[in-house]
């Protein structure tokens, strides 16, 4: 005989009360409980008990009611039988002689939950913590398979939530009433509502904030929520983990994708076929249009954290994509089977323009997109062209920090560039020393390739003028025209003061 | 002085002798149907004091299906090549009958031989039985009985001094012969062995309940088993019917009543158990006996429906079966190898 206090709400949250169902009656508590094979074993007297048999039921009807009634008369207001059902008769006596009566599949196995409920508080515990070790033993492939096995295992819902509410779940939903009285604040939580509780405690995850995993279930007395609490507590190392994990899988997935890009890239298009089965194994087709695009941070930008960003939104995009880090940025391209017409293209270019505005607004990056091209080869330069207009739009506040390739030509990139925001001051202070008549003087001998006779006849000047302003203009600048990098430089410079 | 039975009373009686039938026996209405033909009324009925002790006696009665008696009628003297062949067997004429049981049709069956024997108020089980090894003077194991039955067609099956199971084996046989009843008969006694190893005074008790019951229509159900001697057990409405799995042929009639006691009626051939709310509260022998709550009429359990209200008495058995453990044993549930129902309260 086990003693205590034990209601039907219990048994039936119970995950293995034997297949316990309730066939007369709706609400039962008992103080004790008698397990017994035989009907006639049973105690003479008890005080609110309830009576679990053993062998079959008796299929003859008034042997039934002969069960019910003697059960009864010992004190007992639950009985749990197993074999045939109760036909309607005996249902009928049972409620008049208030005997809550259920059917169980498994009597021995009632009795077990009987006892874990009265008896043996921790051996529920005990049984509800080995479930979710088990669960560890089967593979998961993420967190939301993990939490399938937990709550399959276990028999409760399961959920990661956050403030905004369940993250992600398995078994019966939460109730959104307990969610609501789930305190943030507390280490272990045990939030209760007229239609459940639930059992919560905070995950720690490097990339998310808030998070709990919270066990929860219908009200089903203490012995329950005490098994859940700790259950939870053992769970959350487990999906800690698991959180951990699948950031780590992503995380070297990206750095192989990152590696392949990088292989590509330095083969110049030209594939080799080691290369090219890696690219087809990750669903890169280099057959096609492409539309490359790059984004690079104008301060401390994770690139890890910009792609997890633009992967999500990209999938949105009707249009074949692909996207991985590559140094401080994310390189991405966008793929079409069939040359787009100019309208189609133009939308595909709104469509990053977009995606580069919504990712504006919580990293500070700057966006290049690379021309319409075909092929493999198409595909590097594209990507090339990307990089450099992303180069070029750290420095463009006033074009939102986007360029795009093919709205420029060469010479215009060239100059836009140049006309940067941060060449533009270089290139005039670089000219400071110099007057108006010796910058056009200079430009002109540029232009003409040094030659002092050519810039002479261009400015129809003496030959000898100009080669005393270019002297003069040297030791002014203190540089040393024959370098062609000083050259370069020098001419760049008086393009953009002349713009 | 011996009871005078008129053709008037045959209502009466069959009244009467449906009650002690406890929903078996066969209805008394065809006995009624030859018997109001017979001109040997008025009929004279001994008590078995007023009858010399050593008169030779046989007890009669219809065996087998009382359905296939009411389709197959009775000729004149159905009883005849029975008693003749016991006679013929024991050398011997007898001059009193008695009935082998006192209820049904075979309470009245008896006085169809009143031109021809003296009529004796005893009968050998006092209620309806099925089987012919639950005739008192069977279960007594008296010595020397004869019991015989006609197989159709001319011929006769008699048994000597056989067990009580053989002769209940070897005549129902016979019986299935004759074309599934027949006209049995039991002799090889006297009347004064019927003084110790039979009932006494069951046509007497028949009437004075079919007179209880004619006037008693207006009764109020307790009022109504007052009048009869008897205990009310349930009033109530039938709300299934349930053949009992491995029981012995047993069914059961759930029968709810407006207090919400759940009656269980268990029936064989006759009513043999009443389980209210899980106590079993009557048990054969214990007479069972259900009315039709607006007929008032007793119903045989083939009558029995799910949908009809019910009265429900329980009548005393006769004192003789309760008098030893090894009669009683006889007539208990139990005897059909049906478990559970042998508690009476």
């Amino acid at each position: 005989m086990l003693s205590a206090g034990l209601t039907l709400e219990a048994l039936l949250e119970h995950q293995d009360a034997g297949g316990l169902t309730v066939v007369s009656g709706s609400e039962g508590s008992w103080a004790t409980v008698a397990v017994e094979v035989r009907e006639q074993d049973l105690p003479d007297s008890v005080t609110d008990g309830l009576a679990v048999i053993v062998m079959p039921a008796p299929a003859v009807s008034w042997q039934t009611d002969a069960l019910v009634r003697r059960v009864r008369d010992r004190g007992f207001t639950g009985l749990a039988l197993t074999g045939e059902p109760m036909g309607a008769g005996s249902r009928a006596l049972a409620e008049r002689l208030g005997v809550l009566v259920m059917h169980v599949d498994h009597p021995t196995r009632l009795a077990r939950a009987c006892w874990q409920l009265l008896e043996a508080r921790d051996a529920l515990t005990l049984s509800t913590v080995q479930k979710i070790a088990r669960s560890i033993e089967y593979q998961a492939h993420d967190l939301g398979d993990l939490l399938a096995h937990v709550a399959a295992n276990v028999g409760h819902g399961i959920a990661l939530i956050d403030r905004e509410g369940v993250l992600q779940g398995a078994g019966d939903p939460v109730p959104d009433s307990v969610l609501r009285s789930i305190d943030f604040g507390h280490w272990l939580d045990i939030a209760e509502s007229s239609e459940g509780f639930a059992a919560s405690v905070p995950v720690a995850s490097r990339s998310r904030h808030g998070l709990r995993i919270a066990l929860h279930g219908r009200n089903a007395g203490i012995v329950h929520r005490n098994a859940l609490a700790t259950a939870v507590e053992v769970l959350m190392p487990i999906v800690a983990a698991r959180l951990l994990v699948d950031e780590v899988e992503s995380v070297s997935d990206v750095s192989r994708s990152s590696g392949l890009l990088g292989d590509f890239l330095e083969s110049h298009g030209g594939l080799n076929p080691e290369v090219e089965q890696r690219m087809l194994a990750r669903g890169w087709r280099v057959s096609g249009y492409h539309l490359g695009f790059r984004m690079v941070g104008r301060g401390r930008v994770d690139p890890m954290e910009l792609l997890r960003l633009l992967t999500s939104k990209l999938a949105l995009l009707p249009v074949d994509s692909h996207a991985t880090t590559r140094g401080a940025g994310v390189t991405g391209w966008l793929t079409v089977a069939h040359a787009p017409t100019a309208a189609q293209l133009a939308h595909h270019i709104r469509a990053l323009h977009e995606l580069h505005a919504s990712a504006l607004s919580t990293f500070p990056i700057a966006t290049g997109v690379g021309s319409l091209r075909s092929g493999s080869d198409g595909l590097a330069t594209t990507l090339g062209e990307a990089r450099d207009a992303a180069r070029l739009a750290t420095d463009r506040a006033r074009a939102g920090w986007f360029v795009s390739i093919d709205s420029l030509g060469l010479e215009q990139l060239l100059l836009s560039w140049t006309s940067s925001d941060t060449f533009a001051p270089a290139a005039q202070s670089l000219l400071g020393p110099l007057s108006e008549t010796e910058r056009h003087t200079l430009a002109a001998y540029l232009d003409e390739e040094s030659s002092v006779l050519a810039t002479a006849n261009r400015l129809g000047l003496h030959r000898n003028t100009v080669s005393g302003r270019i002297q003069r203009i040297q030791a002014a600048l203190g540089a040393d025209l024959s370098d062609p990098e000083t050259r370069l430089a020098l001419q760049l410079a008086c393009r953009v003061s002349r713009g | 002085m011996p009871l005078t039975l008129h053709a008037a009373d045959l209502p009466t009686l069959s009244r009467g002798f449906a009650l002690l039938g406890s929903g078996g026996g066969g209805s008394p209405h065809v006995a009624q149907l030859i018997l109001a033909q017979s001109d040997g009324w008025p009929i004279a009925v001994h008590s078995i004091e007023e009858l010399e002790p050593a008169t030779p006696c046989v007890a009669v009665g219809y065996i087998g299906s009382t359905l296939l008696l009411e389709e197959r009628l009775p000729d004149g003297e159905p009883f005849m090549p029975a008693i003749a062949a016991i006679e013929r067997w024991l050398g011997v004429d007898t001059s009193a009958v008695c009935s082998i049981e006192g209820a049904g049709l075979n309470g009245l069956s008896t006085l169809q031989l009143a031109p021809h024997r003296a009529i004796v108020d005893a009968d050998c089980m006092g209620r309806a039985l099925p089987d012919l090894d639950q005739i008192s003077l069977l279960v007594d194991a008296l010595p020397g009985l004869v019991a015989a039955t006609p197989t159709g067609a001319g011929g006769v099956a008699l048994v000597h001094g056989a067990r009580p199971e053989d002769v209940e084996r070897v005549l129902r046989t016979a019986t299935s012969c004759n074309g599934g009843w027949a006209g049995f008969a039991l002799g090889g006694f006297h009347v004064g062995d019927l003084v110790d190893h039979a009932i006494p005074g069951g046509i007497e008790r028949a009437q004075t309940l079919g007179q209880a019951m004619l006037a008693a229509d207006a009764l109020r159900p307790e009022e109504l088993a007052t009048s009869l001697h008897g205990s009310l057990l349930g009033v109530g409405r039938v709300v299934a019917s349930t053949p009992e799995p491995g029981t012995a042929g047993a069914h059961s009639y759930d029968v709810r009543t407006d207090g919400a006691d759940v009656l269980r009626l268990v029936a064989r051939s006759e009513f043999i158990a009443l389980v209210c709310n899980g106590t079993v509260v009557a048990a054969s022998p214990t007479i069972i006996a259900v009315l039709d709550t607006v007929s008032r009429a007793a119903l045989q359990v083939d009558e029995l429906a799910v949908g009809k209200d019910v009265i429900i008495i329980g009548l005393p058995a006769a004192a003789w079966w309760r008098s030893d453990s090894r009669r009683l044993a006889r007539a208990r549930p139990s005897r059909w190898g049906i478990v559970g129902l042998e508690e009476v309260c």
